[in-house]
């Protein structure tokens, strides 16, 4: 193995609310494949894109062959050598094939485009990848998994010293995978460097020579992929101490099942699923980023509703067609991307919660505007929103305040089944807590609620019992007495137990 | 207690729009100068004098202002609701010329050389009115059902209903003016008290005052700001997002019927080039007043006195007796700086409210 290519000196990255990276030290050899494991929001991601110029660290420094690499931009690092093969696909969808694999380097004379050069060249790089793809195709019409090729052929394809991958196989089938892998071994052999990011271990044990396990932003140790096992790698990956700041469990009495779903089906994202969550317990629902948690509660919710399945409410079947059914059966969704999703960031904070119970506040034609304010008032003091007013801009808060006003939404509603997706995502430890403690609570006073988390301690604390998800099936359930964080990992993670 | 009421009255976003119509109003009145207008005895009707009076500050002058300005605000009113919801209506001038060629038919029929020349005044003319505000109505309707069922742009939609509407009235007018309406329609909206015109400006401040009812204290308003503010947000909240949208654009059209009605009145006449380019200078209205064109802002009094303002804009250049030709660039110049201190002064407010 040669010596360091990359080096990274104590790098630390902030974000509001999260410290995402802190303190993370370690090398990578020239010419060697370097995997970087850890859970859900452990910071592998954003150690990818710190290298790929894409974020800069807060402090610290990488040193790319032996000097400081201060990359302002991915473009920056591009000239550089470095390419990332993204795990969320950024292209322009209306351009075709080949104007995407050249974006920002079209071949070109005097200003314009040399069209059949440029469409050679796109030919022979997606061969190479094997794809067979007109270049002339509009991205839109390409599958996830063509996407993904054609992200790999951009990157592969540009004379590259390092190349990241960032969960190159989470959309790809086990034939396209292996393709990918061999991709892999010939950018190995032509002495190219590379960073993969992945949470299966069986890939990472396959094709890196060494493994760097990242948690909670920190880096906890670098092994060598020939002298460890999936279970060191899994033990170091969980090995923190869980956090005292979870509520004691109440453990409220289990009522009768307020939300039943049989053989719930969506071709591509899920299969077959089937749970009951009851009154007074907290269902969690793990699985890793792409196992069809969200999916789920969407379709349930009726944002896609599913394909096949049936669904009952309080132990009547119900069909919900779209979201305004799903909350006259009584049912809320606090969805996982809070700006996007979850609030109206124009509209102040009374009108982000009353909104989904607009037509409660209604007098005739008229909106009962003093009705609104006590309902706003009320629910600012028992979830302790930290705001000037219940008229203050939503767009103002803290994220962790934003969250309340969006779960507000819900108990406002008098929702009696909750699905909260990722409820504490880019929230601060404080505001966390109070959340977690408001979830057992809500839980408590007989309402049913599915936790959705990639935060595991957080499911772990929370949860009656655990149903666990892996590419879109339900693969196992945890009682709360019997789950640890190993065989949660193992679950999610397609391991089988030792 | 009081001073509260102060600070909320100097925070509130049409302050700084009733600031900048005081400070034009101002700079006119100063800069103006005097005309000579005749005294006429009240009895008589003779001239027994003159008097120099305030070219800007005269009633009559208000009233033209105010006049002119009625039909572009009471459109404006109906395009901030759309513009709120993040739509936007392109057709507004060819459905007010619709509605308006539409009453001016049945006015000719039901007028005095019309085939029902007998017909009694009592029903005439709310007959008529009823007409014109149907068919703005129909008109913004149909705007919203495409735009919701064909899941296309608003700003397409409306951009080929434009030449639509306007194709439709060229087509049943043939291309001529239909006047001769009844005597009495017209004189209803002539009538004055002291200097000034009386219907349009009521229904001005009757359709400001529906719009801020409407925006402020109705379910479907306040379903209008969430749908522009957040198109996703709302349908996860169960509001159902196309119904708020058809019915948003329904009453835009109606708008557009209303200030139909306020234009036949006024001018007694309406041919298929009636409001023709009348819709930028109501969505101009509508962003002078404050609303967003990306949706979830906007207020209907904001509405209001931004069509004052491009109004007072007109008319200041005729009293400063500045070359007419320079009309337009003006009037563009004052809507891009209106619309960059209006966003300034939100964004200081805003900072405000969160630090509070």
């Amino acid at each position: 193995m040669g010596s360091a290519l990359l080096r990274f000196e104590n790098i630390t990255k902030r974000f509001p609310g999260v410290t995402a990276l802190e303190g993370v030290t370690f090398d990578v050899a020239a010419g060697e494949c370097h995997a970087l494991v850890g859970e859900n929001g452990a910071g592998k991601s954003t150690l990818g894109k710190l290298v790929a110029g894409i974020y800069q660290p807060d402090d610290g420094r990488i040193l790319f062959d032996g000097r400081p690499a201060d990359f302002g931009s991915p473009l920056d690092a591009a000239r550089a050598g470095i390419r990332i093969v993204h795990q969320e696909l950024a292209f322009c969808p209306n351009l075709s094939v080949a104007e995407n694999l050249f974006l920002g380097q079209m071949p070109s004379a005097c200003g314009f485009v040399r069209r059949q050069e440029m469409e050679r060249q796109a030919r022979a790089r997606l061969s190479d990848v094997g794809l067979s793809i007109n270049p002339h195709a509009p991205m839109n019409k390409l599958s996830t998994a063509q996407e993904q090729l054609v992200q790999i052929a951009v990157a592969v394809g540009q004379k590259a010293r390092v190349v990241i991958f960032d969960e190159p196989t989470s959309s790809l089938s086990p034939a396209e995978a292996e393709r990918l892998f061999a991709i892999i071994g010939r950018l190995k052999a032509d002495g190219v460097t590379i960073l993969y990011v992945s949470h299966h271990l069986s890939e990472i044990m396959r094709l890196t020579d060494r493994v760097t396990v990242l948690r909670d932003g920190r880096c906890i140790n670098t092994l060598r992929t020939s002298t460890t096992s999936p279970d060191e790698i899994v033990r170091l990956m969980i090995g923190r101490p869980l956090g005292d700041y979870y509520p004691t469990h109440v453990g409220a009495q289990r009522g009768p099942a307020l939300l039943r779903v049989r053989g719930l089906s969506s071709p591509g994202k899920f299969e077959d699923i089937s749970f009951d969550v009851h009154a007074g317990e907290i269902v969690g629902l793990a699985g890793l980023v792409g196992a069809g948690r969200s999916e789920i509660a969407q379709a349930i919710f009726g944002i896609e509703p599913a394909a096949q399945g049936t669904i009952e409410v309080e132990e009547r079947p119900v069909v919900l067609r779209d979201p305004r059914n799903a909350i006259e059966h009584g049912i809320g969704l606090l969805p996982e991307d809070r700006k996007r999703q979850g609030l109206v960031l124009t509209m102040d904070c009374k009108a982000n919660l009353t909104l989904a119970m607009l037509d409660r506040l209604r007098g005739g034609w008229l909106l009962d505007r003093r009705s609104e304010r006590a309902v706003a008032q009320e629910y600012f003091g028992w979830l302790r929103i930290r705001a000037p007013s219940i008229d203050a801009p939503v767009a103002g808060l803290s994220g962790g305040n934003q969250q309340k006003v969006a779960l507000a939404k819900w108990l406002a509603r008098k929702c009696r089944v909750l699905m909260l997706d990722e409820p504490t995502r880019g929230v601060d430890v404080g505001a966390k807590a109070e959340i977690h403690a408001l979830i057992d609570a809500l839980a408590a006073e007989g309402r049913a609620v599915l936790l959705i988390s990639s935060d595991l301690p957080e499911v772990l604390n929370l949860s009656t019992r655990i149903l666990v998800l892996c590419q879109g099936r339900l693969v196992g359930e945890l009682a709360r007495d019997e789950a640890t964080q190993e065989k949660l990992m193992r679950l999610m993670a397609n391991v089988p137990a030792v | 207690m009081q001073g509260k009421y102060l600070t909320n009255l100097l925070r509130a976003k049409e302050t700084g729009l009733i600031v900048v119509i005081l400070a034009l109003g101002t700079l006119l009145s100063i800069f103006g100068g005097t005309v000579t207008q005749r005294v006429r005895d009240p009895e008589t009707g003779r001239v027994t004098g003159q008097v120099q009076v305030n070219k800007f500050l005269q009633p009559m002058n208000i009233d033209i202002i105010l006049k002119n300005s009625s039909w572009t605000a009471v459109m404006a009113v109906g395009a901030t609701m759309l513009i709120i919801s993040g739509g936007i209506d392109l057709s507004i001038g060819g459905i007010y010329c619709l509605a308006a060629v539409c009453g001016a038919m049945l006015l000719r029929w039901l007028g005095p050389s019309g085939a029902h020349a007998d017909a009694s005044p009592i029903w005439v003319v709310p007959l008529a009115i009823a007409l014109t505000m149907t068919v703005g109505m129909l008109c913004g309707l149909a705007n919203g059902l495409m735009v919701v069922l064909l899941k296309v742009h608003p700003f397409i939609i409306t951009l080929g209903t434009m030449s639509i509407f306007r194709g439709i009235a060229f087509v049943t007018t043939q291309a001529q003016a239909v006047t001769d309406y009844p005597e009495v329609f017209g004189q209803m909206f002539r009538h004055t008290m002291g200097d000034f015109t009386l219907l349009p400006i009521a229904m001005v401040v009757m359709v400001g005052l529906a719009g801020y009812v409407f925006l402020q204290h109705t379910v479907l308003g306040r379903s209008a700001y969430a749908v522009g503010g957040n198109e996703t947000a709302s349908m996860y909240s169960g509001i159902r997002v196309s119904r708020v949208k058809v019915l948003v654009f329904a009453l835009a059209g109606l708008a557009g019927g209303i200030a139909a009605v306020i234009t036949l009145g006024t001018f007694g006449s309406a041919d298929s080039s009636t409001g023709r380019g009348y819709e930028l200078d109501v969505i101009a209205a509508a962003v002078v007043g404050g609303a967003s064109l990306s949706g979830g802002r906007g207020t209907a009094l904001g509405a209001v006195l931004g069509a004052i303002v491009i109004q007072l804009i007109a008319n200041g250049i005729v009293i400063l007796e500045i070359d007419q030709n320079y009309t337009e660039i003006i009037k563009g110049a004052v809507i891009i700086l209106a619309v960059v201190m209006d966003r300034v002064s939100t964004a200081m407010n805003e900072r405000r409210l969160v630090r509070a």
